[in-house]
């Protein structure tokens, strides 16, 4: 029997190998795919670290695309550079943030890429601790430390962009899930953003616009059955595009979509590879910001974004649509160029001061009707 | 209402067959409380098989050129090796509780909390991260079946039966009805199915009459594990997408539930199954569910809290068990390791 029994271990093992043989295999158009996530370096430090955000490395957006810009600046250079998880995944505790970028320190880290808001409160023990660290915050704010550089997008701008192009292009029945249960300050702008191209799009064709707006399922920027039921539900309703507004959400709501042949509006960087739903991305350039700010760490530049706050926008080339890859066939791209520089030199303007869920209900969207979820 | 019937299916039918891998475990007189571990584990395995597949040519030549007919295939090849798997797996059990006389309980939690370290370790591997997904696409777009795969027109109409079991199904729903039937046939209109049950009721009698009890229960938790495997595996591609994270959000226990409440009986247990997989639905869709086709969403226009319908598969769970659990009637030797000199 005992020699079943290892038999039968064998085979669990061998099958497993099997398993981790594919696993170079794959890999999209992206040039950053081809630049291997984990490396191994000859002193065993690494210069430049990432510490990740809650969801997945491979979320296929805020933590994929800032990894990525990482990655490119850190190859391109010639450096070291590794990836931090913090411990216990959705439920990691300020604690688990900080042990992340200690490690990431005492690792050998010259540069530490932070991503998303929930890191500040680690980050200024961390900082503090380290001075001689220099850490980049995206979408962060200032926290008054030398080594400490917070970038912030406006993610309103985007969120507008996406949600005037599907309204000109023809739907009227749209959705939104947000991720981070309604208190991530980026998606609470992305939603905003969105409901005010929607509208702004509606006004000018004289027409009302349906939005379902949803802060369910995503507080941890996961994937559920349940989120995937209910944008079925929505889309099986009518609805033609949900805006997928939170990492990992993505794969529920595009499994939703490719099952209802409907859209979805990617989030942070171009999803067109990923899903042949997605319409268009709202896109802000965190991949690009990181490598610029790493890139004022050694040419000697950072006293120029340290103990500051730079906030990027369409004027810094930072927000947008993906001309490139977009679905859309009757919002034409001279549009929305046309619109961009209207958001650039202030003929537009984006309202970005009341955008959480309850501040947004006593806004009064004249051409849009707001189904709260 | 179809979307109400597809979704309460969606949820329903995993639940249905690892309830049954429950059945045919418990009544060999083995308890398998490993259902949600096997689950996680299949579940993993099917999800790795399909990405693995997804690099070789006739599966890219497939996708490319729409063939679903190879995607259909695919797709009972994943549920077989899922099962194959859960199988293997459920193998630890059966040394463990039949060989080794140790005690079930323990060894089944055992196998819960082995399986997703197990399969979480290798996802690190794999994939950098916590999530093992496709390689590329989305379950849907490569499995589902909808009114263009069968031939029809975007715009032809069906009728109700047709818009509910033809478009928008997976071919996994029905081949799990049709196992589950054939199975329960052979649980209580066999010789097998006899000497199987008889073993879980009172072995040593059943020994006497020269049934192999330890060859039974082999077969009773080995039938279980393939069936929890594939029952993991059909939960992750109709419900999660194919991913695999090592969590099948509590369906196993949740099967276990439905299993006593359906009294270890197949027609209870489908009754049961539909019934959580209603709530389920209810809790995750309660917005978009329109009975009638009026265009009224009755329980959203309700006004109550979005959390209360999220709490009611669990509450139903507890209230329908603390009512149902007096009529109970587990098989009689289930949990007593098989001594032939003890009488």
């Amino acid at each position: 029997m005992k020699k079943f029994l290892s038999i039968v271990l064998a085979s669990v093992c061998a099958l497993s190998l099997v398993a981790c043989g594919s696993s170079a295999k794959g890999g999209s158009a992206n040039g950053a795919d081809s630049i291997p996530d984990t490396m191994t370096s000859k002193d065993g430090t690494y210069e430049i670290a990432f510490v990740t955000d809650v969801g997945q490395l491979k979320d296929k957006s805020f933590n994929q695309g800032t990894w990525d810009g990482v990655k490119t600046y850190a190859n391109g250079a010639n450096l070291s550079y590794k990836y931090y998880q913090p411990a216990n995944g959705a439920e990691a505790t300020d604690d688990d943030r900080y042990d992340a970028m200690k490690a990431a320190c005492e690792g050998g880290a010259k540069v530490v890429v932070c991503a998303g808001f929930m890191q500040g409160a680690a980050l200024e023990k961390a900082a503090a601790e380290f001075p001689d660290v220099k850490f980049v915050f995206i979408d962060g704010w200032s926290l008054g430390l030398d080594n400490v550089a917070g970038i912030a997008f406006q993610e309103e701008q985007c969120g507008y962009f996406a949600g005037y192009a599907v309204v000109k292009e023809g739907y009227d029945k749209l959705g939104f899930c947000g991720g981070g249960g309604g208190t991530n300050d980026a998606c609470c702008r992305y939603g905003y953003g969105y409901l005010q191209g929607a509208n702004a799009a509606a006004a000018e064709m004289g027409k009302t616009v349906e939005v379902n707006y949803s802060w369910q399922y995503g507080s941890s920027f996961q994937a559920s059955p349940e989120l995937q039921s209910m944008a079925s539900g929505w889309y099986e309703n009518g609805t033609q595009v949900i805006f997928a507004c939170g990492g990992s959400m993505f794969d529920s709501i595009t499994a939703a979509a490719s099952a209802n042949d409907a859209y979805v509006i990617g989030v942070d960087v171009d999803q067109s590879g990923d899903s042949d739903t997605v319409i268009t991305s709202a896109l802000k350039q965190i991949g690009n910001a990181a490598q610029w700010a790493i890139g004022k760490a050694y040419d000697g530049t950072w006293t120029e974004i340290g103990n500051n706050c730079s906030v990027l926008g369409a004027a810094n080339d930072a927000t947008g649509l993906p001309t490139d890859t977009w679905m859309l066939k009757n919002y034409t791209v001279e549009e929305y160029k046309k619109q961009l520089d209207d958001v650039i030199n202030g003929k537009i303007e984006i309202d970005n001061t009341s955008y959480y869920d309850d501040t947004i209900t006593g806004v009064n969207f004249s051409n849009l009707v707001l189904n709260y979820q | 209402m179809t979307y109400l019937v597809q979704q309460t299916l969606l949820y329903a039918i995993p639940l249905m067959i690892v309830a049954l891998a429950g059945v045919f475990a418990e009544r060999s007189g083995i308890i398998n409380l490993a259902l949600e571990g096997i689950m996680i584990f299949g579940a993993f395995m099917g999800v790795l098989f399909v990405r693995m597949m997804q690099s070789t040519y006739w599966i890219e030549y497939a996708s490319s050129h729409k063939g679903y007919g190879t995607m259909q295939l695919l797709e009972i090849l994943t549920m077989l090796f899922a099962g194959l798997c859960g199988a293997i797996f459920s193998l630890l059990l059966s040394f463990a509780s039949i060989n080794l006389k140790a005690d079930q309980t323990i060894g089944g939690t055992a196998l819960n909390m082995m399986a997703p370290a197990f399969v979480l370790f290798f996802i690190r591997i794999i994939a950098n991260q916590n999530t093992l997904q496709m390689l590329s696409g989305d379950s849907a777009s490569m499995f589902m079946i909808k009114k263009t795969t069968l031939g029809f027109s975007k715009n032809d109409d069906l009728g109700f039966l047709g818009n509910t079991f033809l478009h928008k199904v997976y071919l996994a729903t029905y081949l799990c009805i049709i196992i589950y039937v054939v199975l329960s046939v052979i649980l209580y209109k066999t010789k097998f199915g006899l000497r199987l049950r008889s073993c879980g009721e009172n072995p040593q009698a059943a020994d006497s009459l020269g049934i192999n009890v330890y060859k039974m229960r082999y077969t009773g938790t080995t039938i279980s594990g393939a069936l929890a495997g594939m029952g993991g595996f059909v939960y992750s591609m109709t419900t999660a997408n194919c991913t695999s994270n090592g969590d099948v959000a509590g369906f196993g226990f949740l099967a276990l539930a439905v299993m006593i409440f359906g009294n270890w009986k197949p027609l209870n247990i489908a009754g049961a199954s539909i019934l959580f997989g209603l709530f389920k639905c209810i809790a995750a869709g309660y917005s978009s569910i329109d009975i009638n086709g009026d265009g009224i969403y009755l329980l959203a226009d309700i006004g109550v809290s979005a959390h209360l319908y999220r709490m009611l598969p669990y509450v139903i769970t507890l209230l329908v068990l603390a009512f149902t659990s007096k009529n109970s009637r587990a098989p009689k030797a289930e949990g007593i390791p098989y001594d032939k000199g003890k009488r």
